[in-house]
């Protein structure tokens, strides 16, 4: 009776020990499908940054805004009046 | 029953037979031939990936993205996952800008698998991927980007399909640029998914190193603007312009022309890969007489002041060298030779020099050697060793002719003279950034070519042609400016010159009195003949109130 008590404690702790041996591999599976999905995410929004970093260079090009002012009727200022620094410091 | 017996043996020593060839061939399996079905295994479940580096950006002196990589979406099929080939083509094609025919022709080719498109704009990619189409899907794969389009193009060069730099920043820096890939050997599941638990061995990618320019981008708007409506006013062949700060060499704009788009090298012509401010050289004619008078001055055998009586020519070595239109202008000093632009002058001058003064000054100045800009295919230009000068070349070569010169070395010989005498190596990258930080590129003084005092001199004389001499079409309001005009002949493969066809240039500095920028305009093959000099001039200007507005630079003058 006491070697049969025995062996069945020995078999439930290694069923055990094999249960929890697949419970931390699935674990640790599910979790690298997961850290792969992040990394996988992270890529995906660092190229949509790049791509939108790109759209603003390409807004911000002076050679663009020069274009879109003409067609909209601006002028580059015939003359632009330079006030020197030193009248005001001298009033002052 | 004895038959059964016999039966039994030889059902028994079939199986015996049997296990032992099992045996054998699993023994045969776990020995010889483990190495083989290890490796099928292994191919199976794992990946061998290069990582590409990502390539380096390179930005404006200001910040601004001029060039960068991306990863874009390519389009492929598999063919056979395709339910309805025909209304997927239909549904594809509007969007790809194809036709319906020609994509069904595609997915019909008999191949397993295929692009349809490579690289595609995002919003195209967006909306195929809304389709849900099974059979159709994605691939990232890195493009070069460069948001300003032709923009630039002859500085920063372009990369080709196999990712190698070609021409201008690109190609120079290319090494440092593409960095290094790395490597990711991995154990994938049977939906191509890492296992987390299996073989990893990782060698991280080394991106390349981001370059800032020297360049600056409203600059260089300025200059593509004013390049370009020269050219078209001129109906020229080609052309060129660069802005230069002659305080230590930075190459603030630089364009060429014919110019070309980056994202579309495939369909340029070859001609307009050439930079033609740095990989092409010309006789550069009557902007070379300031050079030859800084010479002159700096040596003390003339002064601004000393006088010859102008004929109209100038005899030397047995021949007659004129002045333009044969003019002769009487009783001339050496800064109305500047202003009239006079060749007798010029060849006046060079002769109280003597032809090894002038050499050596010409070699100080940097012609006849590269100037080491730090982008690609740099000519050196030529300047004849002396040993093969003969004596009428003392003469031509005071006034521009028989040498040749690239646009950029004429850019650094008058921001010499623009900054008191030391000449610099132009440069286009400020600095670089790796993990280290950011590495600056000191400016690089090559030699002082002349004093303070004969620069000095030098800038007043060519402000007084300005002023009141040939270059006057310069002048800006509320500036000072220093500048020459140049009109060189061009020189034909049977070693005379082309008749009735010119080389247009000004080359000048602004505000005179306290330099900021050196600006030189080269025109080929003007259609105004020798009033080529006048568009260059209007391009000098426009391109010299943008950026000295730009640059805030306060007026010097009433």
């Amino acid at each position: 009776m006491r070697s049969f008590v025995s062996v069945s404690v020995a078999i439930g702790a290694a069923f055990a020990l094999v249960l929890l041996y697949l419970s931390l591999a699935t674990a640790v599976s599910a979790a690298g499908y997961e850290a792969q999905r992040l990394a996988a995410e992270r890529a995906e929004l660092r190229r949509q940054n790049a791509l939108l970093e790109i759209e603003s260079a390409r807004l911000a090009s002076p050679a663009r805004i020069e274009t879109a002012a003409a067609a909209l009727g601006l002028r580059r200022a015939a003359k632009v009046t330079v006030v020197p620094a030193e009248a005001f410091a001298a009033v002052r | 029953m004895a038959v059964s017996l016999v039966r039994l043996r030889a059902l028994f020593a079939i199986f015996a037979i049997a296990c032992l060839l099992l045996a054998g061939r699993l023994a045969y399996w776990q020995t010889i031939g483990r190495g083989e079905l290890l490796g099928q295994a292994t191919d199976q479940t794992r990946s061998d990936l290069v990582l590409a580096a990502q390539r380096g950006v390179v930005r404006d002196r200001s910040g601004a993205i001029l060039a960068t990589t991306v990863e874009l979406r390519s389009l492929y099929a598999i063919p056979r996952r395709i339910a309805d080939r025909g209304a997927a083509a239909a549904a594809l094609a509007p969007i790809l800008g194809q036709s319906a025919e020609a994509i069904r022709a595609a997915l019909d080719s008999g191949a397993e698998w295929l692009y349809l498109r490579r690289r595609l704009p995002e919003d195209v990619a967006r909306r195929i991927a809304a389709l849900r189409i099974e059979g159709l899907g994605f691939e990232n794969e890195p493009k070069r980007l460069y948001p300003n389009g032709a923009l630039g193009a002859h500085v920063l060069g372009f990369v080709n399909d196999d990712g190698q730099g070609q021409y201008g920043v690109e190609g120079r820096y290319d090494p440092i640029l593409r960095g290094v890939d790395g490597r990711l050997v991995v154990e994938r599941d049977p939906a191509n998914r890492e296992l987390a638990i299996g073989l990893r061995i990782a060698t991280d990618p080394r991106r390349g190193q981001d370059l800032v320019l020297t360049l600056d981008l409203a600059v260089q708007t300025a200059v593509e603007r004013e390049l370009a409506a020269a050219i078209a006013r001129e109906r020229a062949t080609s052309g060129s312009a660069i802005v230069l700060d002659p305080r230590d060499g930075a190459i603030l704009a630089l364009a060429s022309w014919p110019p070309y788009d980056p994202a579309r090298v495939a369909t340029a012509d070859a001609e307009a890969l050439r930079d033609r401010a740095v990989s092409w050289a010309y006789e550069p004619g009557s902007t070379m007489k300031a050079i030859t008078i800084a010479a002159a001055l700096d040596k003390r055998v003339v002064t601004p002041q000393t006088t010859y009586d102008d004929k109209g020519f100038a005899i030397i070595g047995g021949r007659r060298l004129g002045n333009a239109l044969g003019r002769a202008y009487g009783p001339t000093t050496v800064t109305q030779i500047l202003e009239r632009s006079a060749n007798a002058g010029a060849v006046f001058v060079a002769s109280r020099l003597g032809a090894d003064d002038l050499y050596a000054y010409l070699r100080a100045f940097g012609f006849g050697e590269r100037t080491g800009v730090d982008v690609a295919a740099e000519a050196s230009g030529s300047l004849r060793p002396l040993a093969e000068w003969y004596p009428v070349d003392l003469g031509t070569v005071a006034f521009g002719q028989g040498l040749s010169v690239t646009p950029l070395q004429l850019a650094a010989a008058y921001a010499a003279i623009a900054n008191g005498g030391t000449l610099y190596r132009p440069y286009v990258v400020a600095s670089r950034r790796d993990a280290d930080g950011e590495h600056r590129t000191a400016p690089a003084p090559v030699r002082r070519v002349i004093s303070s005092d004969t620069a000095a001199t030098v800038r007043r004389m060519l402000v007084s042609t300005v002023d009141n001499g040939i270059a006057n079409g310069a002048a800006l309001k509320g500036y000072s400016v220093a500048g020459k005009t140049g009109t060189a002949q061009i020189p034909s493969e049977d070693g005379r010159y082309v008749d009735d066809a010119y080389i247009s240039s000004f080359a000048g500095f602004v505000p005179a009195e306290d330099p900021r920028m050196v600006v030189v305009i080269v025109l080929e093959r003007p259609q105004s003949k020798l009033l080529g000099t006048v568009t260059a001039m209007d391009a000098f200007r426009g391109i010299a109130i943008d950026a000295l507005r730009y640059a805030r630079v306060p007026p010097d003058r009433p």
